[in-house]
This record gives C-alpha cells, sequence and structure tokens, in this order.
C-alpha cells in the first residue's frame, strides 16, 4: 500500500488532513476496504491504547467488536440518504405549506369579514340616519291652535306618525338572550341600544324640541281646557 | 486546520448516499460510544446493542446534521439519549463508574453478569489486542511513544504535540503515523491470524 496515502490516513484519524486532501480520501475510504480495514486497526489501538492506560472502567469494551458490521447490515437494508433527504425535504415542503395554511384561512376570514362591514356600511344611510321607510311626512299636519279666549298660541307637535327603526323580535331576542351573558358595560350598552332604538319616551326630550323645523306654527281650532283651568 | 473536517467529509458522503462512508465513521467511534453508554447499561452485549441502535438512529437522522456542532458531539448527545431511553424502558438503575465497588458485593454480582455476557472468545481476543498493542507501544522509540500517548491519551493536536515535543508539525504527523505502523504490523497478526477470526469489515 501508498505509504503517503496510509500517512494521510492516519492524519485524517487524527483530523489533521487539509481539507480537500480529506474530501478525495474520503471518497476512496468509503470504497477501498483494505483502506477501511487499516482505519478500523487505528481505531482498536486507540481504544487498546486508552484501556491500558487509562486502567478498569473501560476493561469490558470488546476491542473486537463486531458493531460496525451490525450496523451496515442493518443500513445497507435501508435506501441510501440522498433518497431520503429528498424524501425529507418533500416532508418539510409538506410541513412548510402546513404551517401558514392557518393563517392563510384566517387572513381570508378577516378578509371577508371586512369586505362585509364596508358593504354593510355602504347600505347604510349616511349621517347615521336610522333605517327607516321613505315616509314622506305630511306636510301641513301640524296645526296652530288658537284660543278664541286667548291670544297665546302654542305649538301643537306635529302630529309625524315616527317609524323609528324596531328590532325584529328575533333580534330582541337575541340580544336580551346575550346580554345575559356578556360583561356588565358591554351588557348596558347593548340594552341601552336597544331601547334608545325604541320610540322615545314622553319624558325625554327630544333633540329637536325647540326648533321643530316639522312642526309648522298653527291655531288649535280646539278649546285650550288646559289653559282654561 | 478546521476542526472536524475529516468526520464532516465523511458525513457529507453519507449524507449523498455512500454508506460505506458511514462505515468509517462506525468504525472510529464505535468503542466510544459503547464505552459512553456503558455508564448507564450493566454490560458490554447490551451496550453494543444500545451503541448500534444509536449508529443507525444517527444515520437515520443525518440528513438533518448540518455541521454546526462537530460529528462526534452530534453522536454523542444520540447515544446518551438512547442510552437513557434504553435504561427508562428497561427499568434498570445506571451504573455510576465513579463509585468504588472493588469492595462491595455487588461489584463482583456485576462481574459475574459481565462474565456471563462475553465469550471466553471475545475476552480472550480483547485481551490479546491489548497486550499485542501494549507490547507494540513498550517496543517503539521513545519520540514515537511520546507522540501516539499525547495523542490517543491526552488527545493532543499536532501543533500542540509539536510544541511540546518542540519538533515542526510535519515531524509529529510523521512519528505518529510511524507509531500507528509499527502497532499495526503486529495488530494485523491478531485479527488476521491468531484466533482465525477475519476482520468484521475490510
Amino acid at each position: 500500500m501508498n505509504e503517503e496515502l496510509d500517512s494521510q490516513l492516519s492524519a485524517m484519524f487524527d483530523d489533521e488532513l487539509p481539507e480537500d486532501q480529506c474530501l478525495l480520501l474520503a471518497r476512496r475510504l468509503s470504497r477501498d476496504d483494505a483502506l477501511k480495514a487499516r482505519w478500523r486497526r487505528y481505531a482498536v489501538m486507540g481504544a487498546a491504547i486508552r484501556v491500558e492506560r487509562q486502567g478498569a472502567g473501560m476493561l469490558a469494551v470488546r476491542l473486537d467488536t463486531n458493531l460496525a458490521a451490525r450496523v451496515s447490515a442493518v443500513i445497507s437494508a435501508e435506501p441510501a440518504l440522498a433518497a431520503d433527504a429528498v424524501a425529507q425535504g418533500g416532508v418539510s415542503k409538506v410541513a412548510g405549506m402546513r404551517w401558514w395554511q392557518p393563517i392563510a384561512g384566517g387572513a381570508i376570514a378577516a378578509g371577508v369579514a371586512a369586505l362585509s362591514v364596508l358593504w354593510i356600511r355602504a347600505q347604510a344611510p349616511i349621517g347615521g340616519e336610522t333605517l327607516v321607510a321613505d315616509n314622506a311626512a305630511p306636510s301641513a299636519i301640524s296645526q296652530t291652535v288658537a284660543d278664541n279666549s286667548a291670544p297665546e298660541s302654542y305649538v301643537v307637535p306635529a302630529a309625524v306618525e315616527r317609524t323609528p327603526m324596531m328590532p325584529s323580535a328575533e333580534l330582541a331576542n337575541y340580544v336580551v338572550a346575550h346580554s345575559e351573558f356578556s360583561a356588565p358595560v358591554n351588557r348596558r350598552n347593548m340594552l341601552s341600544a336597544l331601547v334608545a332604538s325604541e320610540p322615545l319616551a314622553e319624558d325625554e326630550p327630544s333633540e329637536s324640541e325647540g326648533v321643530a323645523p316639522a312642526a309648522n306654527v298653527v291655531e288649535d281650532p280646539r278649546p285650550n281646557v288646559e289653559k282654561a283651568k | 486546520m478546521s476542526a472536524d473536517v475529516s468526520d464532516l467529509s465523511l458525513v457529507r458522503r453519507v449524507q449523498r448516499g455512500d454508506k460505506g462512508a458511514f462505515d468509517a465513521l462506525v468504525l472510529k467511534y464505535q468503542h466510544k460510544v459503547v464505552k459512553l453508554v456503558m455508564r448507564y447499561v450493566r454490560n458490554p452485549a447490551e451496550a453494543e446493542d444500545i451503541a448500534q441502535e444509536a449508529f443507525i438512529k444517527a444515520y437515520r437522522a443525518l440528513p438533518q446534521f448540518r455541521g454546526d456542532s462537530a460529528f462526534y458531539t452530534w453522536l454523542y448527545r444520540i447515544a446518551i439519549n438512547t442510552a437513557k431511553n434504553a435504561v427508562v424502558s428497561r427499568d434498570r438503575s445506571p451504573i455510576d463508574f465513579d463509585l468504588d465497588l472493588q469492595n462491595s458485593d455487588e461489584s463482583y454480582e456485576m462481574q459475574g453478569r459481565l462474565a456471563d455476557k462475553e465469550t471466553p472468545e471475545a475476552l480472550t481476543l480483547t485481551d490479546e489486542i491489548r497486550t499485542t498493542v501494549n507490547e507494540a507501544i513498550e517496543a517503539l522509540p521513545e519520540d514515537l511513544r511520546m507522540a501516539i500517548v499525547l495523542r490517543e491519551i491526552e488527545g493532543l493536536s499536532y501543533e500542540e504535540i509539536a510544541e511540546s515535543m518542540g519538533c515542526p508539525v510535519g515531524t509529529v504527523r510523521s512519528r505518529i503515523f510511524r507509531a500507528r505502523e509499527a502497532i499495526d504490523r503486529r495488530l494485523r497478526e491478531v485479527f488476521e491470524g491468531g484466533l482465525g477470526r477475519a476482520e468484521e469489515l475490510g
């Protein structure tokens, strides 16, 4: 055997061979049985030296072990790693696809939700008006009631038939049912909103009070009983 | 010189499908791995089984090995985990070799079990190898013996040995090689002749 080659093998065993020579020798080592047998004996002599010099505790290690042959027999029955590596790459690609799928799904769901909100807002009247059927208010409904006995006049609120948005029974039931499980603040807010959507109570001031743009001042033809009292 | 370049060159070959390169890695580290596993299990035969499992696991995991750590460090961790799992699954206690068992009954019991597991032939061959190597080392010239001992026992690099021995690195490399050649001439007789056992690999 080439002495220079053996010298390189010894240096490679000690991890002291330059990389370019290592690459070449590794290729040869994997194929050359005689070189591999020498490599094995280098390992055995190293183990024997350590056993001899380091003493007990290592004596039970078999120096003539056939472990490498057993491992080789198992591995030879398996596909080469190059094919495995491809398979692993495929697996990692699939795994790579899997991790973003929930995120993509969430993003799509969020996008659909956002579009729905935008669409609903686009359908809603501008200025926060309530969704009321287009009922034209009678223009001359209000009358100024004039009392012959009294010069004063007062304004009778326009008898406009108010048609606020009335939540459906289903929606109301839903809100109430939901409020039972929601936080108190939210519950109050939701209930308030529900109440606010109902007709104003008589004692609550109207935003239009005092302005009454839709009310026309007319004389009340009826006798003002209250005032007479 | 970059560390672990030797192992890495073999690892890269294995990763490209060269199974023969993995044989070289097993041959190089089998004794160290068995010794390591024997901290956890009671006998060499069982330690070899676990070491075999560790090597096969390492082979299968090699596509994920990127060389961020030394190959042996990576293999060491696999072997330790395999040994620990084996101990847990077999419900056996680890052996602490730091304990002085020489005078305890347990040591005799353990030695008896070890003897049962080892075949006389295996023990004889191991003894013969050890004796042959020791005799070959004793027969070496002082400079060769010191070089190989500093390398194998102390684990020094060629540069450290060169500094220690006051000679160039090239001389250290040559001395270590010549020491190995001298030992190998005698060791080959044991493997190829002696007990008539052919080499397992090669």
